[in-house]
Parts: C-alpha cells; sequence; structure tokens
C-alpha cells in the first residue's frame, strides 16, 4: 500500500540546504521501500519470504525490524503480529521506524526543528515554526474534515489507527475475526513505531485495549480512543493543546 | 490510591490462587455481605469493586445467604455453609491480602481476593495503573501544523485533511 509522506522543515536554514534536507530524507524513505516493501518481489523481505536468503544473510536493518516487531508481539500479548496476514509483513513497524530514522538523521545533518507525516502518523523534533510545540489534529472519526482533538507535541511521535480510512483491516489474532469495538486509537509517546504498533494492537484487541492503553502511560505512550457507538477517552497526561 | 490497588491485584493474582486453596480448610471467618466482585485480571478495578475493598474484614454483620434452607443443618452435612466468606488479612512481601470465598451448594462455588492498601504496595508498584477518562467527542476545525489519522492510502490522501494542510504551506 502506498502512502504520502509529508516532511516540514521549520529550521533557519539557507532554502539550497533546506531542498538537499528533504532530498537525502525522501532518498532514504524510498530506499527504504525499496527493500522493505511486500509489494516488491525484489525487496530483501520478499527474498527472505521465499527462503532465498536466511535470517543470518539479513541486513542489520531488517534484523533489527524484525527483533523489533518480536518484541512488540511479545508487549503487545501478540496483539501486534508481524505475521497476522500469513506470511511476513513488517511494514507495520518498517513505516514508524523509517520516519524515526529519518528523524534522527535530519537532525544529524542540521535540522532540530521539523515534522514527518507518514499517512497520518507523525515525529516530530523541535519547536514548530511559531516557535510553539507542534499543534496535532486527530482526525474525528465520523468526518473527515473535523478533528477529535488537538495535541501540543514538541518532542515525539503522533500515530494513529482505524478502522474508518481503509474498513477493518485490522485482525483480531486471538479469534482471526476483523477487529471491532474502536473506531480510532492515537498513540503518543517517544517513540514513532513503538506508538504505532501500540495504537494497532490496541485497535485489535477491542474495547478491552482502552485498559491495556493506560498501562501504556506508566511507558511513556499517553493515548486517545474513540468506540464504534462514540464514546471518547483519554489518558489523564494526553497533552491537548490549551 | 486506588491506582496502587489495581497495581497490586495484578502482581497477586498467581499468590491469591494459593492462598484460595489454603483458607478453604480454614474456619470461615465473619461472613460478609457481598462478595468482592474484584476481578483478578490486573485491569483497574471498577469503581463499585475498588469500594468493597475498602471495606474493613468483620465489619459487616450481614448473615450469609441460607439457599433456601436454615444454616448449620443440611448445609453442615456437607461441612460448608451457603455464604461468602472472608478469610483472614494475610501479610506477604507485597502487601496484605483477603481472600473472600463463596459456598453454594456445599461446595466452594468461587474464590476472590481483595488486596487493602498497604504502604508496601504503593511502593512496590510505583508506577501505577491509570485509566482512561471517559469524555465526549467533540467535533472542532483548528488550526493545526499536521494531522493524524487512520494510515490513507496515496488516493485518499488527495481528499485529506493533511493534503489541504500540505497545500496551504507549499
Amino acid at each position: 500500500m502506498g502512502t504520502v509522506v509529508s516532511i516540514e522543515l521549520a529550521d533557519d536554514l539557507p532554502e539550497p540546504r533546506l531542498r538537499e534536507l528533504i532530498a537525502s530524507t525522501c532518498a532514504w524513505l524510498h530506499e527504504v521501500d525499496a527493500r522493505f516493501s511486500t509489494y516488491r518481489e525484489d525487496s530483501e523481505v520478499s527474498r527472505l519470504r521465499r527462503r532465498e536468503i536466511d535470517l543470518p544473510d539479513c541486513s542489520d536493518d531488517l534484523r533489527l525490524v524484525l527483533d523489533r516487531c518480536a518484541g512488540l508481539w511479545r508487549e503487545t500479548d501478540g496483539y501486534f503480529d508481524a505475521y497476522a496476514t500469513g506470511p511476513l509483513d513488517p511494514s507495520g513497524y518498517v513505516k514508524g521506524w523509517s520516519v524515526e530514522v529519518a528523524s534522527a538523521r535530519l537532525a544529524a545533518a542540521g535540522s532540530t526543528r521539523h515534522h514527518l507525516n507518514a499517512g497520518g502518523d507523525i515525529r516530530m523534533r523541535g519547536a514548530a515554526p511559531g516557535g510553539g510545540p507542534w499543534r496535532v489534529g486527530i482526525r474525528h472519526p465520523w468526518q473527515a474534515d473535523k478533528l477529535a482533538w488537538v495535541l501540543a507535541v514538541r518532542e515525539g511521535a503522533v500515530a494513529t489507527s482505524g478502522t474508518y480510512e481503509r474498513g477493518a483491516h485490522v485482525w483480531n489474532p486471538r479469534t482471526g475475526a476483523p477487529a471491532t469495538g474502536l473506531r480510532s486509537v492515537t498513540v503518543t509517546g517517544p517513540d514513532l513505531a513503538v506508538a504505532d504498533a501500540y495504537a494497532t494492537a490496541a485497535l485489535a484487541m477491542g474495547e478491552p485495549g482502552l485498559a491495556w492503553l493506560a498501562k501504556r502511560v506508566a511507558d511513556g505512550y499517553e493515548s486517545a480512543a474513540v468506540t464504534e457507538d462514540g464514546r471518547a477517552f483519554t489518558s489523564p497526561g494526553l497533552p491537548v493543546a490549551p | 490510591m486506588r491506582r496502587s490497588t489495581a497495581a497490586a491485584v495484578g502482581t497477586l493474582t498467581g499468590a491469591a490462587l494459593i492462598l484460595g486453596v489454603r483458607l478453604s480448610v480454614q474456619p470461615p471467618a465473619a461472613p460478609a455481605a457481598a462478595p468482592a466482585a474484584q476481578e483478578l485480571t490486573g485491569e483497574p478495578a471498577p469503581a463499585e469493586s475498588s469500594a468493597a475493598a475498602k471495606k474493613p474484614a468483620g465489619s459487616s454483620s450481614a448473615k450469609p445467604k441460607e439457599n433456601g434452607k436454615p444454616a448449620g443443618q443440611a448445609k453442615e452435612e456437607d461441612g460448608l455453609k451457603a455464604g461468602t466468606y472472608k478469610g483472614k488479612a494475610v501479610q506477604n512481601p507485597y502487601g496484605t491480602v483477603q481472600v473472600t470465598i463463596k459456598v453454594s451448594g456445599g461446595k466452594v462455588a468461587g474464590a476472590d481476593a481483595t488486596y487493602p492498601k498497604t504502604g508496601f504496595s504503593g511502593t512496590i508498584n510505583p508506577a501505577a495503573v491509570t485509566k482512561l477518562n471517559q469524555e465526549t467527542l467533540t467535533a472542532q476545525s483548528a488550526k493545526v501544523d499536521a494531522v493524524s489519522g487512520a494510515t490513507f492510502t496515496s488516493q485518499s490522501y488527495v481528499t485529506s485533511l493533511q493534503a489541504a494542510l500540505d497545500a496551504a504551506g507549499a
């Protein structure tokens, strides 16, 4: 599945430098797509799927991704599952991870104020153009042009999983049935890949995911969720914009 | 304060099961009015059951349920009177555990445990479990830098709020 990544650099740098930074970020994201896409026959992930290569032959990046997927599988009681649809599909982790890496590379290259939005999952760093925190709207789960919450985040990630955009595409691995009960789950915290995995896992859990999300607060991940029948829930420390 | 109670429930689930077995052979202590309907799942306890958990042992004077027969006759033949009984509060390294058993038809129909709040559980579980707050879902329009939503495809991006933002910023 293709998606769109929006990049905003708020640094006070010469325009040619900003363009270079954007270009190198795009190059990295295209590289990730070439190496990890399950839609490309020649990607490393596709070759591992066909057993043309074994785990020891894989790149450090892919082994790290698989290791993190396994860790998140345990952390989420199996609800975040890179094998949920059958063959290996680490896309659910790769997207957030690639944006995390992109943001870290930007910072190392001199961009300390930016945000990247990969299909609705956002990593931000430093101050927004106005000097304050980034204002992140959480899409209303029924009204595409409205927001349910606005968060103020200076450093960290906001990820949302929901059933409204692509229908029932998240499965409950325990029952094999499409996830039901929750319509939208947003998780905010330090790491985008983790936030995204937590949001997807909670969505797969259904309403018991609300109690599970509450426990993630201790790890630094706050959340907002909306049930299928329109009830809204937030964790006490959710950084809602004033 | 409820937070530390809920956290202790998760930690002590295993211990409660063991204590429950042991208490079933001890003479039951003062009968309690109602079973503490606390689930041993480690999830945050609903408000009702945490209220029950706060009840000190033996504070209730209600009689056990009699199951339609006078207590202490037919049921005594089976050795167990119908009703709900609270065991003695037991100290373990994690805090105080108190087990409740429910007797019905001469058999233990259910065992349950409550964890009165002590300093122990507070220190053992500093990262206490919180609960999500329910609130009203709003539909607002506000100026934002980015929009987080369920992953859109390249196709649906065109009609998304984020695309409108990007167009405005370009």
